[in-house]
């Protein structure tokens, strides 16, 4: 150790002064307070061993200027005192000094006192590296926490989810959340909603979240359906994360013009499918595994569907809501967010649960991360497909071009697929990719989306596999129907569907033409244009409605397999990018 | 918690207790690799008998034990799963992909 020694008479300096050498120990020396306080300042000795009584400035001064100017780092101070000094020792040890002697000195007890000191300095100067460690961790952390939290929200895109279907709250319990809620539409307006919930909280679970966000826009964008989009996200979260860690997910599909939410449910609570006033019709368990545990041709990715004709609600959230406990250790529960949703208005919802958590959880926090998802549907249907179907253009101010034109076409983008194709293509949302590349169609992406999906549907359901429509009225006619498409996509040997694009020019103005053609014997369309005429309100109707009322034209050829349909590009009509 | 670890023959328990989250982490780790270095094991059970709640950090620690557990040629199974500890396996499908009884 470096020993400051302070003493006015100097036999007694030159003596502890040599005692603490032959201990092994440097010292330095000061003849009086105010010298000690310089000494202390150029030299940071380890320990200071100063008597009391000296000119210019007493050892208790002294000691406490050293004291106030060491600040955190610990300087023990030790006083020799002299016989008839007790008070003021007292006084100077009450001020901050740590120990004294008695003198004459007994060198056996100043070497013991030495040995203690250095002990203890040890420990200390241990817990300062920590403790300054431990500062230098935090405010790494900190930044790290700032850093992730700042890329969390620009992967969420906030924007996308102020929809008017939908109203959510996201509480963490740390400063980042394991819990993700994220939406947006597809070209053809499906709502889609993601509620995941990753292992723990904080960071690692933030992290554990983040890979779903990029499969989950994107394949959205180009219109993919829910099962392709868990598909993904499955493999995503299998690539990236290490074994044992895994993400459980709700992934909703609001289908307005079909009147169908699709549900898949994958390790979170039961969802609620309420009316619109609250009152339950039934519960969606999870199904599943969470994502990420096993590869995805061992999963199941099909959807429950719920078709509506009444306006409802579909509430999910993460278990951090449904097992918040009050301070008497009770749950939340499901029972109670139905309660609190039970009336209330849109737009109010969340805040209704907000106030009901409050108020059970009595002013103590959450222990995870709490995510809530209400998504309404059927409140804007009738608007949106009166919108769409009316008016009905007149067709007879469109003149179908001539087919030669074909051959002067811009661009053109043609696609032939053969029956095995057919099976694991995902043909839409595949030409959109391409779709979404041409400048003249950049605000007509949703109509295209939904005239290409109507006709290829159309093509592969009527034309190939000779799907009835009138199945679709039954009781549970829309779950048949797939299944039976399903099967018989399944077993489809023989069958090519045809599909091209081109970019044309009429009368100065971009023009898109459709062909879409497939191998079956076609149909009698004439009749069955005259009998549509009258029967418009049909549910089957409804696509040919749409597609009536998004072309500019549209004309069956030859035996009727094949569709010839025009879209003018213009601006965007639904508002949505 | 501290988990307990009771040999049967070629049956290795590990009795957990309490609340199984990330607080039991390390210790369920420990007792967990030293049955599967044993060679005289062949099956290890997790007895949730005294367990009153897990958590997914929890389910984290069983799914890298089942990955560890296989690479060893040994088998696992979830035995003793009561009231919560059986609904949170339930929520996750746990029952798919592991042995419950």
């Amino acid at each position: 150790m470096k020993i400051l020694v302070v003493d006015d008479t100097d036999a007694v300096l030159l003596l502890i002064s040599r005692f603490v050498e032959a201990l092994g120990h440097t010292a330095i020396q000061a003849r009086n307070g105010l010298e000690a306080v310089e000494n202390w300042r150029s030299h940071r000795p380890d320990l200071v061993l100063m008597d009391m009584m000296m000119p210019v400035m007493s050892g208790p001064e002294a000691a406490a200027m050293i004291k106030a100017e060491a600040g955190a780092l610990w300087v023990p101070i030790v006083f020799v005192t002299g016989v008839g000094e007790e008070n003021r020792l007292a006084e100077a040890i009450e001020q901050g000094a740590d120990d004294y002697i008695n003198k004459p000195v007994n060198f056996r007890v100043l070497e013991a006192k030495l040995k203690a000191f250095s002990r203890t300095l040890d420990l200390n100067r241990q817990v300062v590296e920590q403790s300054s460690k431990l500062a230098d961790y935090y405010d790494r952390a900190e930044e790290e926490k700032r850093v992730a939290r700042h890329l969390i929200e620009q992967m969420v895109n906030a924007e996308r989810l102020s929809d008017p279907c939908l109203e959510y709250w996201l509480s963490p319990a740390e400063s980042l959340s394991g819990d993700l809620i994220a939406a947006a539409r597809t070209p053809g307006q499906v709502l889609h909603v993601l509620l995941a919930d990753g292992i723990g909280h904080g960071l690692t679970a933030a992290l554990n979240v983040l890979p779903l966000t990029q499969p989950f826009y994107s394949m959205t964008e180009k219109g993919y359906g829910i099962s392709d989009i868990l598909a993904e996200m499955n493999n995503k979260i299998r690539q990236v994360l290490p074994v044992g860690r895994f993400v459980a997910v709700v992934l909703l599909a609001l289908d307005e013009i079909n009147q169908c939410v699709e549900i898949w449910n994958g390790g979170m609570p039961a969802l609620q499918i309420t009316d619109a006033a609250g009152v339950p019709i039934k519960m969606v368990q999870s199904s599943n595994l969470p994502l990420g545990i096993v590869p995805s041709h061992g999963m199941d990715f099909v959807p429950v569907r719920h078709y509506f004709e009444e306006p409802g609600l579909v509430v999910a959230s993460s278990d951090g809501l449904i097992e918040a406990s009050s301070p008497s250790g009770e749950a939340f529960g499901v029972e109670r967010v139905l309660l609190a949703l039970s009336g209330v208005k849109n737009g109010l919802r969340v805040e209704a649960i907000q106030n009901s958590l409050a108020d059970f959880l009595q002013g103590s926090a959450h222990h995870d991360d709490v995510s809530l998802v209400v998504l309404s549907f059927g409140a804007t249907a009738n608007a949106v497909e009166l919108e769409r179907v009316s008016p009905l253009p007149a067709l007879s101010d469109f003149t179908m071009p001539a087919l030669l034109a074909l051959e002067e076409c811009k661009w053109r983008y043609s696609l032939v697929l053969g029956a095995e194709e057919l099976r694991y293509i995902n043909t839409v949302p595949f030409m959109m990719t391409f779709v979404n590349e041409i400048k003249a169609l950049t605000h007509s992406q949703s109509d295209v989306f939904l005239i290409l999906t109507e006709l290829f549907v159309n093509a592969v359901d009527h034309g190939l596999l000779r799907m009835d429509s009138s199945l679709k009225h039954s009781a549970n006619g829309m779950d048949d129907y797939l299944q039976q498409r399903a099967e018989r996509l399944a077993q489809l040997e023989e069958g090519r569907i045809e599909i091209d694009l081109a970019g044309l020019v009429q009368g100065g103005q971009d023009l898109l033409q459709i062909r879409v053609k497939d191998s079956g014997p076609g149909f009698d369309w004439a009749s069955w244009s005259r009998q549509e005429a009258v029967q418009t309100t049909v549910a089957h109707g409804r696509g040919i409605l749409l597609l009536r009322s998004l072309c500019a034209g549209m004309q069956f050829v030859g035996c009727g397999n094949e569709v010839l349909a025009f879209y003018r590009p213009g601006v965007n009509r639904w508002g949505h990018a | 918690m501290t988990p307990t670890v009771q040999i049967e023959g070629s049956t290795g328990r590990v009795i957990l207790s309490g609340q199984f989250d990330f607080s039991a982490h390390r210790e369920f780790r420990q007792v967990c690799e030293s049955l599967i270095a044993n060679t005289e094991i062949r099956e290890v059970l997790v007895d949730f008998q005294n367990v009153n709640y897990l958590d997914s950090s929890a389910l984290g620690m069983l799914l890298l034990l089942k990955e560890k557990i296989g690479s060893a040629n040994k088998t696992l199974a979830l035995v003793n799963c009561r009231d919560a500890v059986k609904q949170v396996l339930e929520i996750a499908c746990f029952g798919k992909i592991f042995t419950i009884r």
